[in-house]
């Protein structure tokens, strides 16, 4: 199945212009991010409003290698991961002892606080950041073949394995316990689950996963850089999952779509009516808040799910109605 | 089932994915993009929105008064200048994304004044304009590697660089405040490394350096920036931060009642922004100040009021400060720039021309600009003042004294530039 | 001196956090939720105060206003928003992360319409009394009569709310329903509208935070001014430090988050602004997880 969506991904990038490969390369960069924030908030009930910031770990992480030790760029994009899930699992390790609002709150500090450290070690840039040049695309693929088709077939390759990782252990015993242990902690204990190792896991993942979005979302800008990682992106993520439907991976590409689509959207809505400039440029932001509390408001669990919900109603009222018949 | 499911999940997203993507322009024929028989389109990504976009949201608007003045005067050779602005909200990734749009779709011939370092690096590395052959004209930045032609061959610096300011400061402490004690604050970034940079080559010592962080700049932290420079009891103080930096810690020393000799960085210096944050014209009295353009309130210099007036018709109400006499004059020089770039401009003639005549574009900047083949370094210098007790800028004697000097170990000289005289009517000729 | 005023500085800082934390405490009472929008609602009441004072001219008129306005703002938030978020989301999966995710849109949704209504620009509110530190032996101090007010009112209304918590009846039913709604409803406490109330006083509160973080300031405020993000971030990590359930120790908390900064930007390195509250944060919940003040329950929402 995997491989048929990478056979799809692959004619479409042939399909489309420029502007439309760049943004399918940001979209698939949202899908990894936000499949992390799934797995941890959607499973395993952990909040955190800081993955921008591990996003910003695994970035920085992959750019000093390439500038300093000129690493290959898959090699980059693992220690990426690693780098992230090392940050995961020490917040991880605190996280466990927090929940709900605390460690909403101790990652907010996270996303505000780690970004700013980048100023204090010059090996890492400073305001102006770091290049991350994953190199032109090999010349292979063609004279035509854009630095963003490269660009969109990494990151895109990137999110079919990542999503194919996460949905394997979802279905998995630690998806079991993740499970477990988000619907009844006390509940999941008695059953044997040690929750508090498998939450620590949840986050470990989960920050890898981010860190590989991170290093992804530093090559298509092609640097690393403080401002690239602002608490605003933790929201987006958030929102994204939201959006998606937090609890499962089914619908993440809605939440990406939505993403990059929506300031687009935003700006001929509000052209098409004329508006000042203020209400232009601030209703992109308008849109994704409003429809972040709507979504949590009256489709809590995702337009995909409950999709799913109203089809399976649907059919059992389906079959219960040709019972009567009979 | 599971397999359906996926089966299911791969179609939605292959058709949301179409959707998503199936909108594509058909590109107009034309001799250059952007460039039609009647218009000529430029693109502009700033912050509108945020915490950075304070100040430099009077941009575009700044710009855009000069562009309806010009077109309403015929244009260049009849064909409009049109501005695309977009919000990049002083983050990289949309930077990116914006200047993708801009080329992409809007199909922009030049992008225009682009601000903040990470920016512009991070859209020459992605989006790379050199290699598309978009010129970047005047990037709003102090920072001195934009000027390099052979990373950024399509792009042109403005701004004089932080390290020419911070060596022509320290030139002027050298000639009038030998053996006082300096303190010097700055911002703990590539702001404030550049500056250290200058200083150091300047050979100035100082008895304490305050950094701080870009964002955490208020009047808490000022009341602790003032504690310190107390407490190393300096008779100067450098200011070399943002304008909020600058307004905080002069407001907070009025309160304090500490008053050392200032000495404000440019880019924190404009004195409208200053009070209007509500410091007392008092505070500002005889610091030391530093600008490459006139005095913003200096009505006697042409360009000046020229500007001031279109400005004023343009955008009622709001205040001619620095950073709208500092869009105004950038959209003037790349008006000459295209009207230099011939009966047809095309990109590569546009940057040909700033590259053969740049260096002599009629601009309200009272020190030369280096544009040539092998520089694309912009104003190369600043004319020291002292602000007024209306906390005006303005030249010291009333004369306007100028240095020069370059990014490197070159030396600060006194220059003798004479400024060009504003073309008729203030359109490029 | 250095020292004096360092002190000085934390202190000040730390009562308007302090008056967030408390907005932070009285939701958190009440309805168990972490309002992630009470920043944006501060802001919003000093938008009510600016409206006041340039219609009415006067600070002492405009602080009342933005207080009920606030108050209003708050309670309605509390009538729509929540009500709806316990019918629709207060099972399943995502119940624990949904008023967490509802606040930060509503935040959102604030911001917006902020500076969709008032635009970005700085607008600027004139402190109703003098700012100019007061001098002892030729040297002036980092203390001001305005600072002075700001911890007078902090003490008052700190006083205020507790002899509401502590000595009368409504005290007790907002105590009753934050700690065992079922119990009060059966006795005859009308929880939801004690709910309600208890977001109108956390509105009130945050609108004093905000005027004053902003004349406290230069007097200068935007959707996107520095104060504004502090004091979300802040006034939150003031109430955890305090235990999140009790009034004294969101003051507390605020002090001695506002003291730890000031002293750590002083003598360690001022660039350490960002940094600081969250290392701050980490070493408290690690050494005391149930905060200053706060039952050893453990930080589980």
């Amino acid at each position: 199945m995997f491989i048929l969506g990478g056979v799809v991904l692959y004619f479409l990038s042939g399909m489309v212009d420029e502007l439309r490969v760049y943004q399918g390369a940001t979209i698939a960069v949202y899908v990894i991010a936000i499949s992390s924030i799934i797995l941890l908030t959607g499973y395993s009930g952990q909040v955190s409003l800081g993955h921008g910031a591990l996003m910003a770990v695994g970035a920085y992480a992959a750019a000093v290698l390439r500038i300093e030790f000129n690493l290959p760029i898959i090699l980059c994009f693992v220690v990426a991961v690693l780098a992230a899930a090392i940050g995961g699992a020490l917040l991880g390790a605190a996280a466990a002892r927090l929940s709900g609002p605390y460690l909403a709150g101790t990652t907010l500090a996270l996303a505000i606080g780690l970004p700013s450290l980048a100023n204090q070690f010059a090996v890492l840039g400073g305001e102006q950041g770091l290049l991350f040049d994953v190199g032109f695309p090999p010349l292979a693929l063609g004279e035509d073949f854009t630095q963003y088709k490269w660009f969109f077939w990494i990151a895109a390759l990137a999110a079919l394995i990542s999503m194919w990782v996460v949905r394997n252990l979802l279905s998995s015993a630690y998806g079991r316990a993740w499970r477990a242990g988000r619907g009844n902690e006390v509940a999941a204990q008695l059953a044997g689950i040690n929750t508090a190792r498998s939450k620590v896991l949840a986050f470990t993942i989960s920050a890898g996963i981010a860190g590989l979005a991170g290093a992804l979302l530093a090559m298509t800008i092609g640097t690393v850089s403080p401002s690239a990682f602002p608490l605003a992106l933790s929201f987006s993520l958030l929102t994204g999952a939201v959006l998606s439907g937090i609890t499962t991976l089914g619908g993440v590409i809605i939440g990406a779509v939505v993403l990059v689509a929506i300031p687009e959207i935003a700006d001929v809505v509000a052209h098409r009516l004329g508006s000042s400039e203020s209400v232009t440029t601030n209703l992109p932001g308008l849109i994704v808040s409003g429809l972040l509390i709507l979504t949590v408001l009256f489709v809590p669990n995702g337009p995909v799910e409950q999709h799913r919900a109203r089809k399976a109603k649907h059919a059992a009222q389906h079959a219960s109605s040709k019972k009567d018949k009979h | 089932m599971k397999a359906l499911n996926r089966r299911k999940l791969i179609t939605a997203s292959a058709v949301l994915a179409i959707v998503g993507l199936a909108s594509t322009a058909i590109p107009a024929q034309a001799a250059e993009v952007g460039v039609s028989s009647t218009q000529i389109k430029l693109g502009m990504t700033l912050p509108m929105t945020g915490t950075a976009s304070l100040g430099y949201n009077k941009i575009p608007g700044a710009a855009k008064a000069y562009f309806d003045y010009l077109n309403a005067n015929g244009g260049i050779n009849g064909r409009k200048v049109t501005l695309v602005v977009k919000d990049d909200r002083y983050v990289p990734t949309e930077a990116v994304a914006k200047t993708n749009e801009l080329i992409l779709k809007d199909k922009v011939m030049a992008l225009l004044a682009p601000l903040g370092t990470a920016n512009v690096k991070a859209v020459a590395s992605s989006v790379n304009p050199a290699r598309r052959g978009v010129p970047v004209l005047f990037v709003n930045t102090g920072f001195s590697g934009f000027a390099d032609v052979k990373k950024y061959p399509t792009t042109y610096t403005v701004l004089p660089s932080y390290i020419m300011e911070a060596k022509i400061m320290g030139e002027y402490i050298k000639e009038n405040f030998a053996g006082k004690k300096i303190g010097l604050l700055y911002q703990d970034d590539d702001f404030g490394t550049d500056a250290l940079a200058g200083f150091k080559a300047a050979g100035t010592n100082f008895a304490i350096k305050v950094p701080y962080a870009s964002g955490s700049q208020n009047a808490a932290a000022a009341a602790g920036w003032i504690t310190k420079f107390k407490a190393a009891e300096v008779d100067v103080v450098i200011l070399f931060g943002v304008s909020s930096a600058t307004s905080a810690m002069l407001g907070v020393a009025a309160q304090l009642k500490y008053a050392p000799q200032w000495m404000l960085g440019s880019v924190g210096g404009d004195a409208t922004t200053i009070k209007a944050t509500g410091v007392p014209a008092g505070v500002l009295y005889n610091a030391i100040g530093f600008s490459p353009v006139p005095a913003t309130t200096d009505m006697k210099d042409e360009y000046v009021k020229f500007f001031s007036d279109i400005y004023a018709k343009a955008v009622p109400g709001s205040a001619f400060d620095l950073n709208v006499l500092l869009g105004m004059n950038t959209a003037f020089m790349t008006a000459q720039a295209l009207k230099a770039a011939g009966a047809n401009p095309t990109r590569k003639s546009l940057l040909a021309a700033i590259d053969s005549k740049g260096a002599t574009f009629a601009n309200s900047a009272l020190v030369p600009a280096g544009y040539s083949k092998t520089s694309h370094v912009g104003l190369t210098g600043y004319w020291v003042g002292k602000y007024s007790p209306t906390g005006d800028l303005s030249p010291i004697g009333g004369t306007y004294v100028t240095y020069t000097t370059d990014s490197g170990s070159g030396p600060v000289v006194k220059s003798t530039y004479k400024r060009p005289a504003m073309p008729a009517k203030g359109l490029p000729n | 001196m250095q020292l004096l005023n360092t002190l000085l500085i934390g202190i000040t800082a730390g009562s308007i956090y302090a008056l967030m934390a408390i907005a932070f405490v009285l939701v958190w009472r009440s309805t168990r939720v972490v309002n992630f929008a009470q920043a944006g609602m501060a802001l919003l009441s000093t938008y009510f105060g600016y409206e006041a004072v340039s219609r009415i001219g006067s600070f002492w008129v405009a602080l009342p206003v933005a207080m009920i306005g606030g108050a209003l703002f708050a309670a309605l938030v509390e009538l729509i928003l929540m009500r709806l978020l316990v019918k629709h989301a207060s099972s399943g999966p995502i119940a624990g992360v949904a008023p967490i995710i509802a606040t930060l849109g509503l935040l959102g949704v604030i911001r917006s319409v902020i500076s969709m209504i008032w635009g970005g620009q700085d607008l600027r509110i004139v402190a109703p009394i003098s700012n100019n530190g007061f001098t002892i032996n030729g040297s002036t101090l980092v203390f001001s009569p305005l600072k002075l007010l700001v911890l007078v009112v902090v003490a008052v209304l700190l006083i205020l709310l507790t002899i509401l918590f502590q000595k009368t009846n409504l005290g007790l039913a907002l105590r009753a329903s934050a700690h065992a709604p079922e119990i009060a409803r059966l006795s005859g406490v009308r929880v939801d509208s004690v709910r309600t109330l208890g977001w109108a006083l956390a509105g009130a509160a945050g609108a004093v935070a905000g005027l004053f973080q902003t004349v406290n300031g230069n007097g200068n405020f935007s959707p996107d001014s520095i104060e504004f993000s502090l004091l979300l971030v802040s006034g939150f990590i003031a109430a955890v430090i305090g235990g999140l359930d009790s009034l004294l120790g969101a003051v507390l908390g605020g002090l001695f988050l506002g003291i730890t900064i000031s002293f750590v930007l002083m003598y360690v390195s001022s660039g350490l602004f960002f940094i600081a509250p969250f290392i701050i944060l980490l070493i408290v919940l690690f050494i005391r997880p149930q905060g200053i003040i706060g039952v050893k329950a453990g930080r589980r929402a």
